[in-house]
């Protein structure tokens, strides 16, 4: 699991650098050369949803969100043990409610056939880091969820 | 159940939720789905938490996020914040109070390009205290100037949170850029005076330190050219017309990774690290986007903007009263969420008011951003004051608080100043035709 979720932040970060990299050629093409690289906005949308989304299930492993930690100064820690399982229980819900959402979507894109205006990158490849990503991360909480009890154990 | 009371229901069961440690993201959420399916129903409530996250996954507006956030890591990793801190050194040395004074202007410029006032005080708390303390002065002093001065840096272009911002509240990034320009140098400046003012009617707080010769002060003066480039690219690039934001973040990231490799400062590794911070912390920072835009869907369901707007106008306060009460709400959200939540989540339900009060939204933009500074280093729950503490255990946090309470002063300053004169953010834009 811990494997998994960091191939896939090196994979994020391979995105985030050729979104950068894309776009300074981009700059350099087009301001010394007048030759601006084609459909530059799709190919920055389709990083981005790669960066963000394959980087999720990492945040999620390695506990990394922000939380309102005022409660800890005022409880026990075994109190704030118990919030954390809550917390990782509504997380996977809203993960999973999230993924069960977005397939038919997926599908129904997917099936239409979208294409982008510029490049006609198929739609579903947008889809794809999402889906992946949401449903990478709902499993990871998943696993944090199952660890916790034999934590206790 | 009317969809107005819903909505305040809403509103508390966000704070409750947040209380139990939930991830932010998804409190917002959470709560904003199920408030959404209350007062229309949950077919449509399921729909809309499947398709934003793929909206805003593929909004070009927000790819500038990441970039900005990895300009900031890899100048964190090419240890652009030592030669900063060198370089202030280098211009306030000789005066009582030097030091600090170094750390206001250095932070300040590493705010600028680092983004996060938590991320600027980290980094300056391991920097600067140890310098401080070294040569004597007050440890409650080293560490409050160290996380107000975190906090400055965000408001100064090219600011993360200005972006954000931006983003929900759909206004234009150079704009905002530019009308934070002046309030952002002017508290640095009111800083500065703070500290002296300090060094006068506390000199033993603030001991003499023997001035760098000038060869020492050309010599670190020579670091700041890498910063003053990224600067350039990042801010006066787009006013040049050379770029857009999102260009001009990439460039800027770019030319940060080439100056850290040219100078030998960053290693490979240094740079495989700051992809991965930044991957990291941009995936948190859109989770809770993503769980604010479901948010504030509900929210604008419920009316309750408009409702607000209803209630004040019938009320007949005076918008300086509203302004007022904005300021207390920021100040106790400040004290438990960090500087992007607080403007995420406010900011849907606040600006509304603001404009029809006749207040613009580049204008609150500023105000917003100093507001969710304040909150990060007044007590009872300042967050950066919390992370600075953590760094160095053996300065109490009353110490640190007692250190950041002149800097607040000079922050009320700025805000008071804001209001009499909202021109202070909104000649700039205006001169500049954006």
């Amino acid at each position: 699991m811990q494997l998994a979720a960091r191939i896939f932040g090196y994979l994020a970060a391979v995105f985030l650098a050729g979104m950068m990299l894309l776009t300074v050629a981009d700059v350099v093409l087009r301001s010394f050369f007048s030759y601006p690289i084609r459909g530059m906005l799709e190919l920055i949308e389709l990083g981005l949803a790669c960066t963000i989304f394959l980087a999720l299930p990492a945040v999620f492993l390695r506990d990394e969100h922000i939380v309102v930690d005022v409660i800890d100064h005022l409880t026990r820690p075994s109190v704030v043990r118990v919030l954390d399982l809550f917390g990782a229980i509504v997380s996977l819900v809203v993960l999973a409610v999230m993924a069960w959402q977005m397939l038919p979507l997926a599908r129904a894109m997917h099936e239409f056939g979208d294409v982008t205006p510029d490049l006609s990158i198929p739609k579903i490849y947008y889809w794809i880091p999402v889906l992946g990503g949401v449903i990478a991360s709902a499993l990871t909480t998943l696993v944090f969820i199952v660890r916790w009890r034999k934590g206790r154990a | 159940m009317s969809a107005l009371l819903v909505g305040a229901l809403g509103v508390a069961a966000l704070l409750v939720v947040m209380f139990l440690r939930v991830p932010i993201g998804v409190a917002l959420a959470a709560v904003g789905v199920c408030g959404y399916a209350a007062i229309d129903d949950w077919r449509r409530a399921l729909i809309m938490i499947g398709s934003v996250p793929f909206e805003l996954a593929s909004a070009y507006g927000l790819s500038l996020v990441p970039l900005f956030i990895l300009m900031g890591a890899i100048a964190s990793r090419a240890g652009m914040s030592r030669e900063l801190f060198d370089a202030a050194n280098g211009i306030f040395s000789g005066f009582r109070g030097a030091l600090t004074n170094a750390t206001i202007g250095a932070s300040a410029a590493f705010g600028a390009i680092c983004g996060s006032s938590i991320a600027t005080a980290a980094t300056f708390s391991k920097v600067a205290i140890p310098e401080m303390r070294r040569h004597g002065y007050d440890a409650g002093l080293a560490a409050g100037s160290v996380a107000a001065a975190g906090c400055l840096g965000i408001l100064i272009p090219p600011s993360v949170i200005l972006a954000i911002y931006s983003i929900v509240a759909e206004e234009s990034l150079p704009k905002l850029f530019a009308a934070a320009l002046i309030p952002g140098f002017l508290l640095a400046a009111l800083y500065v005076l703070i500290v002296v003012a300090i060094a006068r009617l506390r000199p033993q707080w603030t001991p003499y330190v023997a001035p760098m010769t000038l060869a020492e002060r050309l010599r670190s003066a020579v670091g700041l050219w890498k910063l003053a480039l990224l600067f350039f690219l990042a801010v006066v690039g787009i006013y040049l017309g050379w770029f857009s934001p999102t260009e001009a973040a990439a460039v800027a990231a770019f030319a940060a990774a080439v100056i850290g490799f040219g100078s030998r400062k960053l290693t490979v590794r240094g740079f495989l690290d700051a992809l991965l911070d930044t991957v990291y912390a941009t995936a948190m920072l859109f989770f809770i986007i993503i769980g604010a835009f479901i948010f504030s869907r509900f929210i604008v369901l419920t009316q309750l903007p408009n409702e607000l707007v209803r209630w004040v106008h019938a009320m007949g306060f005076s918008p300086l009263m509203i302004v007022l009460a904005v300021i207390v709400l920021f100040f106790l959200l400040g004290t438990f969420l960090e500087e992007v939540s607080t403007i995420l989540i406010t900011v849907p339900v606040i600006l509304p008011l603001m404009v029809s009060l006749g207040y613009d939204a580049v204008w609150f933009g500023i105000f917003v951003t100093i507001m969710a500074t304040i909150g990060l280093i007044s007590p009872p729950v300042g967050l950066t004051v919390f992370v600075i503490q953590a760094q160095n255990p053996d300065i109490p946090v009353q110490a640190i608080y007692r250190g950041t309470v002149p800097f607040l002063v000079a922050d009320f300053a700025l805000v008071a100043l804001l209001i009499a004169f909202p021109a202070m953010a909104l000649w700039l834009p205006a001169v500049l035709r954006l």
